[in-house]
């Protein structure tokens, strides 16, 4: 027996000869010696006993449940935006309790620091008066708000939601890499990591004695909860909307503690409240966890070419109605060259920081210009005012002495023009953990966010993190930019940790609180929903009958051929050799679109059928052909469609969401039954349009039972307008349309008569008086128009 | 000098705005031992539903409304007696370029006074090469603070031609810059820009002008507009001067200050969101009449 196998562990397990960490470097997994560490030593035990096509098996499922859970990645090219899969690593990164303690001890150290700086610059400013910070640093600063100067927190405190970046030195020690003070992103995706890890390793994790993350959001939804100005205020998350690339985590986090997911322009502010815009009219909202950069958040004090924001929201502030988290303004602890002074700023307290950051030197300063320039070979040289983390470059950056883009000036030419504006910082170098990679375990780079958030117990740290993984071995800070992976911390304890969930302790459900506080925007989007799902339906029928009848009679000049592509350009559909048209595809499209910006209220299994629906329609454009083949290419949509609405009908939460959904889907329902009869009915259309109007309608069942004579005009607007038993009648979705106005008016309590609700229970009575004699062709057309009115009148009662 | 200013500002919209807040910095400024506010009326139709009197990181004096209800039109008009009474400068002493760094840096606070608000870049102002370029050229070597002033205003006055139709509110600098014309907020942020390159901290003033008709013809009425210019600041001795390029002259008693910031977007008159989607129409018109 080679006393490497004797070491890595017992008959049956791979053994890890292959994993060699750098020279110069520290390691995760193993120590200086070649040892597994002992907090590691069960996981990678379980680990190379797995054969093979096991881990690839587990992998897979963890990969799935991300794509199933819609996360993804949102990258930014020069075409424009994409969607990637997203970059797990699924080997945890696993640090000891101890460890972690003293990470957190310090981090906790950090953010007192920070809040007292933040509270300097935008109170007395004692720190510049002093000396101790340089003023014309914080008066460059693009992240110090001046219309925020001397606007004190209604809270008391200016952070309560923040990160750092971290990463371990060669000698073994953790450093602080970077603050992350503004509006940290990363907490959402750390925990859809750590489901996806939990999954792969399922056999493994629950014994692993790994700490939970779920109690450090829920001790932190109930901080911001007791934030509110009154119990009956509003918290909400402020995202900058759908295009933000950590958009899904807004929303993730959002329907994860049960809070309003709203965007600036769901918000208005009178007589300094701020108001979010409801069905039930305007609520206020007393806190806002914004992930919107700060300048973008009034348009009227602020940056004024934003158009995410909502103007007043500043004054709200300065008349303390409003606690954003963090402060308006807090951004500007994320300037790079303050850690060249937080470090003296700490010690000033008269203790020193627990936890160094990266060696900075700011080169506005002559003396730190001159030791940067004679230590420049260890050197990374960047821009003073930027905010991110020191492997996230931009502008012009001088590593070891050297440009890393082509350029003219010499690195002394550069500190001495632009020395006020640049800071050197020691080219850390970070550790390395294993990554499999290519059927292997195999070193790479990685550096941990933490997460911190104040509660009414002080800080609390998050017992995990969002670990970045570096694509290749270098393990120089800056090669981190260039793709490569995201991995799970595991905080693990040597014995057995308490199990939370976000469930409440007496099993109950938790459910977002109800009634009215549903954002106008949101309902919007519900409601198109539902009429985009139920037009893409109606297309899909009309054109399966249509394809159906070529099949037939293989004479697309056929009168009721023709009939049917005249009643289908109504929807757009404008070529028939077109067999999966762009406009049903567009009208699909519009459903997602429609369903993204309710990600927070919406299930994730509804999510993945639209989209699925979307792909399938996609494969189709180039193999469907005209006739039967187009037919049965329409009744597999058809059968997805009916799929997705199942799910919506069977499995959503009867909220007042839902109601909007189904509204849209009746009203939509109603006027396309509607137009068509209009078409169909005409005394002028081609014999067999009436049985055309009873499949489009799916009732060529019901009607054979129904009626003992063949289709007739009178039979056929009996069943598809007048019958109030049909789900595909006008009738059946008249009556529908006013329970759920009735409903509405009673959960939104409207002491009024709502104009909705009256103009609904107007037109229902109006057609359920109705005749197929009535009914003629002009008798149709007013109904047609009364349904469109009922569009505006909820629009403009509920959704504007 | 007294003055009785007139000014009127009206929004005309397409389609009704159904909401709207607004901030106008309009009112001319107080300011101790240069200009004081005899009387001031600032009437607004319609009549908003909000409206507070509050001031800025700057000090300036603005007035925060607020409109709930549909709306087709707004007018701003603003009557004020304003007794201006600029200080003699005398002779102004200010460092050479290099020593002018070393007085910004020995000042320890960030007040809204502070040159340190004013050498960065501001929203519309940013470091532009071809501006540094032209500010090297025109600057000397030795040459003090408040010379490279009065050299950049009297280059920029001789190479910019004044042009109203050339630009809009919204011209960036360098486009201005590019084509050698604008107006006064135009000829303001170039050598705001120029200023801040050659280590000048240079911020922008906001106000009103007292026209001079031509020999033998009478004042126009509603024919004088408001005016920007650039305030310099030329060391500790000195502190800030002002100047206006586009007349190049030493800003005095003709000059009446309403607001001062780092750049047009610190002290924009009306600035605003709209809930509308019309097209809206502009028309402004100012009276400056000396009462001696």
């Amino acid at each position: 027996m080679s006393p490497q196998s004797k070491r890595w562990g017992e008959a049956g397990a791979r053994s890890l000869d292959s994993y060699k960490p750098l020279a110069g470097v520290a390691d995760e997994l193993v120590d200086a010696s070649g040892s597994v560490r002992p907090v590691w030593r069960k996981f990678i035990d379980h680990f190379q006993r797995l054969p093979a096509d096991e881990i690839t098996l587990r992998f897979a499922r963890g990969d799935q449940y991300l794509r199933d859970a819609g996360v993804y990645f949102r990258q930014y090219g020069k075409a424009g935006s994409a969607e990637r899969d997203w970059p797990l690593s699924h080997i945890p990164v696993l640090i000891h309790e101890n460890e972690w303690k003293q990470i957190s001890e310090g981090l906790v150290q950090r953010a007192e620091l920070l809040e007292s700086v933040v509270a300097d610059l935008y109170g007395p400013n004692r720190l510049v008066a002093e000396g101790h910070l340089p003023p014309s640093l914080i008066g460059m600063s693009k992240e110090w708000l001046r219309p925020l100067v001397g606007v004190h927190p209604r809270s008391g405190h200016y952070l309560s939601f923040i990160a750092f970046e971290i990463g371990r030195g060669p000698d073994g020690n953790w450093w602080v890499l970077g603050d992350r003070t503004q509006a940290p992103s990363g907490a959402g995706f750390a925990l859809e990591n750590r489901i996806a890890t939990a999954r792969v390793f399922s056999e493994f994790y629950p014994a692993a004695n790994v700490y939970r993350l779920a109690g450090f959001f829920q001790t932190f939804r109930d901080a911001l909860r007791g934030l509110r100005g009154s119990t009956e205020d509003q918290v909400a998350i402020l995202t900058p909307g759908l295009w933000n690339d950590t958009y899904f985590e807004h929303a993730y986090i959002a329907r994860y503690l049960g809070l309003m997911l709203l965007e600036g322009e769901d918000l208005t502010v009178e007589k300094g409240r701020v108001m979010v815009r409801t069905v039930a009219g305007l609520a206020p909202v007393s806190v806002l966890w914004s992930r919107l950069d700060a300048s973008y958040a009034d348009p009227l004090e602020l940056d004024e070419r934003s158009r995410l924001g909502t103007p007043g929201i500043v004054d709200a502030i300065r008349r303390a109605n409003l606690t954003m988290v963090n402060a308006l303004g807090s951004g500007v602890l994320e300037t790079r060259a303050l850690l060249a002074f937080l470090p003296r700023i700490q010690a000033l307290k008269g203790e020193p920081l627990k936890l160094s950051n990266i060696a900075t030197w700011w080169c506005g300063q002559e003396t730190e210009r001159e030791h940067v320039r004679a230590n420049i070979k260890r050197m990374m040289v960047g821009p003073a005012l930027s905010t991110r983390p020191p492997f996230e470059p931009d502008g012009r950056t001088v590593l070891g002495g050297r440009f890393e883009q082509e350029t003219l000036q010499t690195v002394d030419s550069y500190l001495d023009t632009d020395g006020a504006m640049l800071v050197g910082q020691e080219a850390v170098t970070l550790s390395t953990t294993p990554a499999f990679v290519n059927g292997e375990l195999v070193p790479r780079p990685m550096s941990i966010r933490v997460f911190l958030a104040r509660t009414s117990n002080g800080w609390q740290v998050m017992p995990g993190g969002y670990a970045r993984i570096g694509r290749t071995e270098d393990a120089t800070a800056i090669a981190m930019q260039r793709g490569g992976s995201v991995a799970d911390v595991w905080v693990v304890s040597d014995f057995p940790v308490e199990a939370v969930t976000m469930l409440p302790p007496d099993g109950a459900t938790y459910r977002r609180s109800e009634s009215g506080v549903l954002p106008s925007r949101a309902a919007d989007n519900l409601y198109w929903l539902g009429r985009y799902v139920e037009r893409a339906e109606d297309i899909m029928r009309l054109l399966r009958a249509y394809h159906m009848r070529l099949a037939e009679t293989a004479n697309s000049n056929a009168p009721l051929l023709r009939l049917l592509e005249d009643h289908l350009q109504t929807f757009d559909v404008l070529d028939m050799e077109e067999c999966v048209p762009e406009s049903l595809r567009a009208t699909i499209a519009s459903a997602i679109h429609s369903a993204s910006q309710v990600r927070d209220r919406f299930s994730i299994d509804g999510w993945s059928a639209l989209n699925d629906l979307a792909k399938t329609a996609r494969q189709m454009v180039d193999t469907a052909r005209p006739g039967d083949d187009a037919a049965r290419a329409m009744s597999v949509l058809l059968r997805k469609i009916t799929g997705f609405s199942g799910l919506v009908h069977e499995n959503m939460y009867r909220s007042v969401g839902w109601r909007f959904l189904s509204m849209g889907r009746s009203l939509e329902r109603a006027l396309t039954m509607t137009s068509a009869l209009e078409k169909f009915l005409d005394s002028k259309a081609p014999e067999g349009a009436l049985d055309l109007a009873v499949e489009i309608g799916d009732s060529s069942m019901t009607h054979r039972s129904r009626y003992a004579v063949a289709s007739n005009r009178k039979t056929v607007i009996d069943l598809l307008a007048l019958d109030a038993q049909n789900p595909r009648s006008v009738l059946y979705h008249l009556a529908e349309l006013r329970e759920h106005a009735e409903q509405l008016a009673t959960v939104l309590a409207k002491h009024q008569l709502s104009v909705f609700s009256h103009t609904v229970r107007v037109a229902h009575a109006d057609l359920a008086a109705g005749s197929p004699e009535t009914l003629d062709s002009a008798g149709l057309q007013t109904l047609g128009q009364s349904i469109e009115t009922l569009s505006d009148v909820l629009s403009s009662e509920y959704l504007t | 000098m007294i003055y009785d200013i007139d000014l009127k500002i009206s929004y005309d919209y397409d389609q009704p705005a159904n909401a709207g807040r607004h901030l106008l910095r309009l009112k001319p400024a107080t300011l101790a031992g240069e200009q004081s506010v005899v009387s001031m009326v600032l009437n607004i139709e319609p009549e908003a539903e909000e409206r507070v009197d509050k001031s800025d990181f700057f000090g300036n004096e603005a007035v925060e409304i607020a409109y709930r209800s549909p709306h087709k039109k707004i007018v701003f008009d603003l009557k004020c007696r304003v007794d201006r009474h600029a200080p003699d400068r005398g002779v102004i002493v200010s460092p050479d370029l290099p020593r002018l760094g070393g007085e910004v840096a020995a000042i320890n606070t960030l007040a809204p006074d502070s040159p340190h608000h004013f050498l960065g870049r501001s929203p519309r102002v940013r470091p532009a090469p071809e501006m540094d370029a032209y500010t090297e050229v025109v600057v000397r070597e030795g040459m003090t603070a408040f010379k490279l002033v009065q050299a950049l205003a009297e280059a920029l006055h001789r190479d910019m031609k004044f042009d109203p139709k050339a630009t809009t509110v919204d011209t960036s600098p360098e486009e201005a810059f590019a084509g050698r014309h604008g107006v006064c907020q135009d000829f303001a942020h170039i050598m705001i820009a120029c200023l801040r390159g050659a280590g000048v901290p240079a911020g922008y003033v906001s106000g009103f002008l007292r026209t001079i008709p031509p020999k033998g013809k009478q004042r126009l009425s509603g024919a004088d507009a408001m005016h920007a210019w650039v305030r310099a600041w030329c060391g500790a001795e000195a502190g800030w001067v002002e100047y206006d390029p586009t007349n190049n002259l030493l800003v005095a008693d003709d000059h009446i200050v309403i607001a001062r910031g780092r750049d047009y977007s610190d002290v924009s008159p009306v600035k605003g969101v709209l809930r509308t989607a019309g097209s809206q129409v502009t028309k402004q018109s100012v009276d400056v009449i000396p009462l001696g």
